[in-house]
């Protein structure tokens, strides 16, 4: 399975689990259908690209930093659409995109090497 | 050094009692390797019951012709196991138990017969252990055979002025002679005079190293004492 | 003839010293004597540079013949054999230049460094033991640590040598098995006071008085090891559980943090937001 796989899945659930801790806010529960599905698709992107980020470069500490930089924007992006809940969408947002990125480094195969010849 | 005279019985190096050949011969061993044997334990045997059992000449040397009459019997080296342990050690033991006997046999209390090792008057410079010296004599003797062989080949082949350079140089008491000085006087070459130590050396070791092949039990006691022998 | 204790031991001195005229080698000082024979140093004159000369009786030259086939980075290259004037034979060999194995570990180095040794020592017997020869006489005497990180395994013994009591294997004909229990010992050996209980374990089932209860074979060990220094668990050795989750805390050290900071974040949120 390669990064960008990994990054996909676990990107997916990560980003659905996220998406159903929306529960514990009683004002939201509501919507729990559609945050979940965009909590997911979130994740994906966001395992989508730290998994390419990860094929080429092999460096744990940033896989973190861009995964976490990539969930914090990602995460924002809904926050601005719905106008509130700012905190609750961009912190764990942050975290799961830590851990995104932290996978896709450690699991999967890399790119190939490329022969010059 | 022991200049004893009075050992002179068994003491000569290279031959033993002639009492002792008989008495070998009749007893129906391996005529050749009992007399091997022999001939290179006899003073060995003799210094180690002389230290280990605090006896005096007299009584070492009645000791020591009556366990090689009794204890070379057949059964000797039948009873010889070389995967136990090496001949050496195997003949020493048997040496103490015979002694051991003997003083039994004899009803002997402590009359400076006591099976304890004793501080004789002419005791041999620096000592040691009996188990020490019973080595260091067997060392000693089998280097006097052997030489005795050497010596014996030399003469035997012409080559006296190998044999006198060698006597001249290895043999020497105290200081040595140069290689030049040995040259001068032998008139040749100093490079002959390292040809011919390094032939006699040679020949030294391979004679050793055969009497010895003859005194032991197999590849392994050999090379277990050709260690000892040389460290 | 009588001969003093001064001329017996000149002559024993002078006797047993090899004559290397007609070889390419000047005689060093000596360095040991094994099982097999005697080492010296020797400077060879055509190549202009130290090796170590191993000199034994001719009875025993087939083995070493035997030896000298090996070829492993952990076993001490061969150059040259030969047969002496006096009808001994020789093997020229590289004079190593290091500390034996009891020295280096006397030094006090880090578990790392000692593993490190440990490992090419076993990575030298499970080559040797694949072309079919033994050691028989694995002991730390035998093995040299260089001063550039070099691990040679020296001296192999022989059919009839015997091994040193404390690293023997108690069984009476040697296979496979004993080298195991000898590597066994030598792992005992180089683990310091307060080592690791799974090493320790690792140790005591190599060094079984039966030899169906150790390890089947040299690289079992080596791969117990690795598994040791990766933080997994050891056949060898049975954790408690607490144990166990501490070993598995530390290999995944990182997403335990991360797990963590994600939960303490919601409760963190859980908890401020409605106030």
């Amino acid at each position: 399975m390669n990064k960008i796989f990994v990054g996909l899945i676990f990107g997916a659930i990560l980003g659905a689990i996220d998406g159903a801790t929306a529960w514990f806010t009683p004002d939201v529960r509501t919507m729990m259908a559609s945050i979940m599905v965009g909590s997911t698709i979130k994740g994906m992107l966001v395992g989508l690209l730290s998994g390419w980020f990860a094929r080429k470069v092999d460096s744990v500490q940033w896989g973190i930093l861009l995964g976490s930089v990539l969930g914090l924007a990602f995460a924002y992006a809904v926050a601005a659409l719905q106008q509130d809940h700012y905190l609750e969408i961009m912190l764990p947002g942050f975290v799961v995109g830590a851990i995104v990125g932290f996978l896709t480094q450690k699991m999967g195969t890399p790119a190939p090497v490329k022969r010059t010849s | 050094m022991w200049g004893d005279a009075d050992t002179a019985i068994g003491g000569t190096g290279d031959r033993f009692p002639s009492t002792q050949i008989s008495l070998i011969e009749a007893a129906g061993g391996e005529p050749v390797a009992l007399e091997r044997v022999a001939s290179l334990y006899w003073k060995p045997v003799y210094k180690f019951i002389r230290y280990k059992f605090g006896k005096n000449n007299e009584e070492a040397k009645d000791l020591t012709q009556g366990f090689f009459a009794s204890a070379l019997e057949r059964d000797f080296f039948r009873r010889f196991d070389a995967s136990k342990a090496g001949f050496r050690t195997y003949l020493r033991l048997a040496v103490e138990r015979y002694a051991a006997n003997r003083h039994e046999a004899e009803g002997r209390q402590k009359r400076g017969g006591d099976i304890e090792p004793v501080e004789l008057e002419d005791t041999v410079a620096g000592g040691g252990s009996p188990e020490e010296i019973f080595f260091q004599e067997w060392r000693r003797q089998l280097f006097a055979l052997a030489l005795e062989e050497l010596r014996a080949e030399c003469q035997g082949a012409g080559k006296l002025t190998e044999w006198a350079v060698f006597e001249a140089y290895d043999l020497a008491e105290g200081e040595r002679p140069s290689y030049a000085a040995l040259a001068q006087l032998h008139g040749v070459a100093e490079t002959s005079i390292t040809n011919y130590l390094a032939w006699a050396r040679r020949r030294l070791r391979a004679l050793v190293t055969e009497r010895l092949r003859g005194v032991t039990g197999g590849a392994r006691d050999l090379r277990e004492e050709l260690r000892s022998l040389w460290s | 003839m009588e001969l003093s204790d001064s001329t017996l031991r000149h002559l024993c001195e002078v006797v047993d010293q090899p004559d290397l005229s007609g070889t390419r080698y000047q005689l060093g000082e000596e360095l040991g004597r094994g099982g097999l024979g005697v080492v010296y140093a020797a400077h060879d004159t055509q190549l202009d540079r130290s090796v170590a000369l191993k000199v034994m009786d001719a009875d025993w030259a087939g083995e070493a013949r035997l030896i000298a086939r090996l070829e492993h980075p952990g076993i001490v290259p061969v150059y040259e054999s030969g047969v002496l004037p006096d009808g001994r034979v020789f093997y020229a060999m590289k004079l190593v230049d290091g500390m034996r194995a009891d020295r280096f570990a006397a030094v006090g180095p880090p578990l790392g460094e000692r593993l490190r040794v440990l490992l090419r020592v076993g990575e030298a017997l499970a080559y040797a033991h694949s072309t079919g020869v033994l050691h028989r006489d694995l002991k730390p005497q035998n093995i040299m640590v260089g001063r550039f990180g070099e691990v040679y395994v020296m001296d192999w013994a022989v059919e009839g040598v015997g091994g040193t009591p404390a690293f023997r294997a108690p069984e009476a004909l040697a296979d496979q098995r004993s080298d195991v229990y000898g590597f066994g010992a030598l792992l005992r050996f180089l683990l310091p006071e307060a080592a690791p209980a799974a090493l320790q374990a690792i140790a005591a089932k190599a060094m079984n008085q039966r030899p169906e209860d150790r390890y089947p074979d040299v690289p079992a060990v080596l791969r117990e090891v690795e598994r040791f220094q990766d933080g997994l668990a050891v056949e060898a050795y049975a954790e408690t559980w607490w144990q166990r989750a501490r070993r598995f805390a530390r290999r995944n050290e990182v997403l335990l943090w991360l797990l963590a900071a994600y939960a303490a974040v919601k409760f963190l949120l859980f908890f401020w937001r409605p106030g």
